[in-house]
């Protein structure tokens, strides 16, 4: 082969693997997570994250609203939750929950402008429930989002509904024959960052309360009552769950594990005790408060298989460590801190 | 002035076919004409068949293709037999074995029945071909090193595929058919276990996999360094050693002290090449039924490096009594 | 001496790239060379200071001893000593040393006369190393992205990094040079089985010929690519191996920051066939 040829080739060949590479450049941003030389990393790409944080900006607390006044339950009827607040204070959180939720259709997306006060749209009703969900995650689940809570943007950032739900997700048009059963996994998903695990981590881990771990406590396989029976299967189960999570907050596995060790608490981060707290949290808005409304929303809300929309991690984190990148909404919004008393 | 370093052949010389050194009575005749292909010929022969088909052969070749079509319409049927997305997805898709439910038991076909079809079948193609690799070489005179060699791969192949999930009292503990399954496989594995980095078998057969490469890069190169004396005909500088030979064995004495011989290099590369997947295997086979976790098997023969913990420690919240 | 029966009229001078005929000499079987005097200097040191960083460590068994590389803080500083200075210097000897090695190989291969390829062969692992341990910290910053020099420490570093990237199997360069690994292995169990197999043909049996060992092959898959061509054909696999295995990590990081698996959405997403 002649001289020229081979120099020519030798030059395109990194240029074409170059190309395919990879569609980022240096400079990229690390951040240590663990002991020098242990691999234990964050990395990002300093482009990427600017541009994302550029588009998750909490929007501004409206102006504070006087507390004094007839309470909002003794001057407007059909208040169920939000009674004990001030008329202000009340019509402040409603202009602020319309930004958040509902921005461009403004109060007719729950009330009947004739009638404020009736239940007729099931977005009202739905959204009642969902004031009383926020406090519950701000009171209850302080394990999870501290002091910094969660406000009706947190999900749903100006939409209708919050751009990352989930729903059991629909059978294969052929479900039923004798070829091709999927077994709940082995396609492109995006649900599991287009790995080939099990596509719905989120019914056995965020709805029902499946075991996350599969690693036991002994070195020798078999012993003892304890000994450790469950299956490489649920590993990949394990991993498909782990797969969303990490997606959804843009960190990687060694955020919260050393991954030589992973079941081994002394060796995790604080993290992951936050996160621990995070699936318990999620399990318990999905069944006390998504599942209870599935008769409540109309059938185009629902699922393919007659489901209720459902909350997972991306639906308040989408993407970053955590929710608006830690920006404090709630403390702005009182009313939304605590669970009213009956 | 740049020198030729025999990569590439740049002159062929284009002789008589060869047709196969003679086969004893009882073999069949061979298959097809030979023919020339001059882009081969500047690597190695140029020269592509003739091919023998026995029994063996054909039998073996019925087995893996049927295994491979069931494999591949599994595939087409779990994407609603689209074909663009059978193209577009094919790396995702995959013939999964039954769910743990079924333990050892006869699943359902559309449930991993077609997985343990397909597996008997891939496994007969398999054992078929190992027996026509040692058959071939009986009936050329030849000894069986490379069978038992293939006899290895098949241990590991074995051991994934049945031993283990034998010894684990479920068939879905075996490898899925499909290309990127069979890697999360791997991943689950090793997840399942403690970490197979620290498995020391996992660790001996990596060394004898980069082991491997390390010896085949140092041979080829050595043979292809003395190519000019004549170094690749092996077999003849075996019975009778010439100065290719000699310079190579010298090359590496005066680098590291000492050295092989033109044939016992060789034995060198058949028990590397041959101790990955057999050490390998032992390792799986041990992963499971012997050890449950690597880690905690590490640190209970003192290998396991510390680091400085946190501080304060993380708890496992399940244990503080914390909302479950 | 230490001599095969065949060495003596092999021993001849020449072939140095440096430093004539001062360093031109064999101790016992080993050639010296003015390489070899730097390697048995940088290799000595790096020794030293790997022992003296175990002992200034908490353990000295062998499986636990572990010299880590500094904190990503340092970037690209020098570390002080205790802090993965040491880790700095032991790096510095081993490039040093492997470079000598290959350099010494040379002077070696142009004294008996054959081509350059085990140097070239070595220079690409030598390339891995140096990728692993330098290239990628540069290009990612800081020294603290290397591995650290201890038996199962180094493999707490290959877990962490891996699952920097969520499930680095999806990585395509590492798929390539995992297949292009397992196909050496592959080859070599077939080359050395194939040569075994013609010169210990069994009892009763005649050493056999390279015709033999051609139709056999030709017998078994219809090709038999022959006595250079398998030489040519392991060195190929077992060096674009090791170079795909340089490029999933280089790119890893300084060219790639998520996980391996969402790179494939560009398939995925090809507007011919996007769902």
């Amino acid at each position: 082969m002649k001289l020229t040829m081979k120099l020519a080739l030798s030059l395109l060949a990194p240029l074409a693997a170059g190309l395919l590479t990879g569609c980022e450049r240096p400079p990229i941003e690390t951040v240590q997570t663990g002991y020098r030389g242990t691999g234990m990393e964050q990395i990002y790409n300093p482009r990427t994250l600017l541009k994302q944080a550029s588009l998750t900006q909490a929007p501004a607390p409206a102006d504070a609203a006087a507390a004094d006044g007839p309470k909002a339950s003794e001057v407007y009827k059909n208040v169920q939750v939000l009674g004990d607040l001030s008329v202000s204070q009340f019509n402040r959180h409603m202009a602020s929950i319309t930004q958040w939720v509902a921005p461009d259709a403004g109060c007719a997306y729950c009330h009947n402008p004739e009638n404020f006060a009736e239940d007729a749209k099931y977005t009202k009703v739905v959204a009642r429930r969902m004031i009383q969900m926020t406090q519950r995650v701000n009171q209850d689940w302080k394990s999870h989002v501290a002091e910094t809570g969660v406000t009706c943007y947190t999900c749903h950032r100006g939409n209708n509904i919050p751009t990352n739900v989930w729903f059991a997700p629909k059978d294969r048009k052929y479900a039923n024959s004798a070829m091709g059963d999927l077994a709940g996994q082995n396609l492109a998903s995006k649900s599991v960052g287009l790995t080939s695990l099990p596509f719905d981590p989120f019914t056995p881990y965020l709805k029902d309360a499946a075991p996350i771990r599969v690693n036991g406590n002994e070195a020798m396989a078999g012993i003892g009552n304890y000994s450790n029976r469950t299956s490489t299967k649920q590993a990949e189960h394990t991993y498909s769950l782990m797969v969303h999570m990490s997606e959804s907050l843009g960190v990687n596995c060694t955020y919260c594990h050393n991954t030589r060790n992973f079941q081994g608490w002394e060796e995790s981060r604080p993290q992951r005790v936050t996160a621990w707290h995070g699936i318990r949290m999620a399990r318990d808005l999905n069944n006390d408060y998504m599942e209870p409304l599935t008769k409540t929303f109309p059938e185009h809300r629902l699922g393919p298989k007659g489901d209720v929309a459902k909350v997972n991690c991306t639906t308040c984190h989408q993407g970053a460590f955590k929710p608006l990148y830690g920006a404090a909404m709630a403390k702005d919004y009182p009313e939304l801190q605590a669970l009213a008393k009956p | 002035m740049a020198q030729y370093q025999n990569l590439f052949t740049s002159v062929q010389p284009v002789g008589p076919l060869h047709h196969g050194v003679d086969l004893p009575r009882g073999d069949d005749k061979r298959t097809g004409t030979p023919f020339l292909v001059h882009l081969l010929g500047r690597i190695g022969n140029a020269q592509i068949g003739p091919v023998y088909l026995g029994s063996l052969g054909v039998a073996s070749l019925v087995f893996g293709i049927a295994a491979f079509n069931i494999i591949g319409l599994n595939m087409l049927a779990s994407v609603d037999w689209n074909p663009i997305q059978l193209l577009r997805q094919l790396f995702w898709l995959a013939l999964e074995p039954p769910p743990p439910a079924y333990g050892l038991g006869i699943p359902p076909l559309a449930q991993g029945g077609w997985w343990l079809i397909v597996g008997f079948m891939l496994t007969a193609s398999i054992l078929l071909w190992w027996a026509r690799t040692y058959r071939r070489a009986r009936q050329l005179g030849l000894g069986t090193h490379v069978a038992w060699a293939f006899a290895a791969a098949i241990w590991l192949y074995l051991v994934c595929g049945f031993f283990r999930p034998i010894m684990m009292g479920s068939w879905s503990e075996a490898v899925p058919f499909g290309v990127f399954p069979h890697l999360d496989w791997v991943s689950a594995l090793s997840l399942r276990h403690g970490n197979l980095f620290y498995n020391p078998f996992h660790a001996l057969s990596i060394v004898f996999l980069y082991g491997s490469v390390l010896l085949f890069a140092m041979h080829g190169a050595t043979i292809l360094a003395v190519s000019r004396y004549g170094g690749e005909r092996e077999i003849e500088q075996i019975v009778d050693r010439g100065t290719a030979s000699e310079r190579a064995a010298l090359f590496w004495r005066w680098t590291m002290g000492f050295n092989a011989t033109m044939e016992s290099i060789h034995r060198w590369a058949w028990w590397f090449a041959v101790l990955c997947p057999l050490v390998g295997g032992v390792g799986i086979l041990l992963t499971g039924p012997v050890v449950d976790n690597w880690y905690l098997w590490s640190v209970k023969h003192h290998v396991v490096p510390a680091y400085p913990l946190g501080n304060p420690v993380v708890i496992d919240p399940a244990i503080l009594g914390a909302k479950p | 001496m230490s001599m095969l029966s065949f060495e003596r009229k092999y021993r001849v001078r020449g072939g140095t790239l440096f430093g004539g005929d001062l360093f031109d000499f064999w101790v016992g079987p080993f050639y010296v060379g003015f390489f070899g005097i730097t390697t048995i200097f940088f290799a000595a040191l790096g020794t030293v200071l790997i022992l003296w960083g175990a002992a200034m460590g908490p353990t000295w068994n062998l499986w636990q001893i572990s010299i880590a590389p500094p904190d990503l803080s340092y970037g690209l500083r020098f570390a002080p000593m205790m802090e993965g200075g040491l880790w700095q210097l032991i790096t510095i000897c081993a490039i040093g040393a492997f470079v000598s090695w290959a350099l010494r190989e040379v002077e070696i291969c142009r004294k008996l006369g054959m081509g350059l390829h085990v140097p070239f062969a070595f220079g690409m692992a030598i390339l891995a190393y140096v990728s692993l341990q330098v290239v990628r910290p540069v290009l990612m910053g800081a020294w603290g992205h290397a591995f650290p020099y201890g038996i199962y420490s180094h493999l707490d570093w290959v877990s962490n990094t891996a699952y920097q990237y969520l499930h680095f199997h999806y990585n395509p360069w590492h798929m390539i040079a995992v297949t292009l690994f397992f196909a050496t292995v592959l080859a070599l169990s077939m080359h050395g089985g194939l040569v075994l197999s013609a010169t210990n043909p069994g009892k009763g049996e005649v050493v056999k010929t390279p015709e033999h060992e051609d139709t056999f092959f030709r017998d078994l898959i219809g090709y038999s690519v022959g006595t250079l061509g398998i030489h040519r054909l392991g060195l190929f696999l077992a060096l674009a191996g090791v170079w795909f295995g340089i490029v999933c990590i280089v790119v890893s990081g300084p060219f790639w920051t998520g996980a391996w698996p969402e790179w494939w959405s560009w398939w995925l997403n090809m507007p011919i066939w996007r769902t």
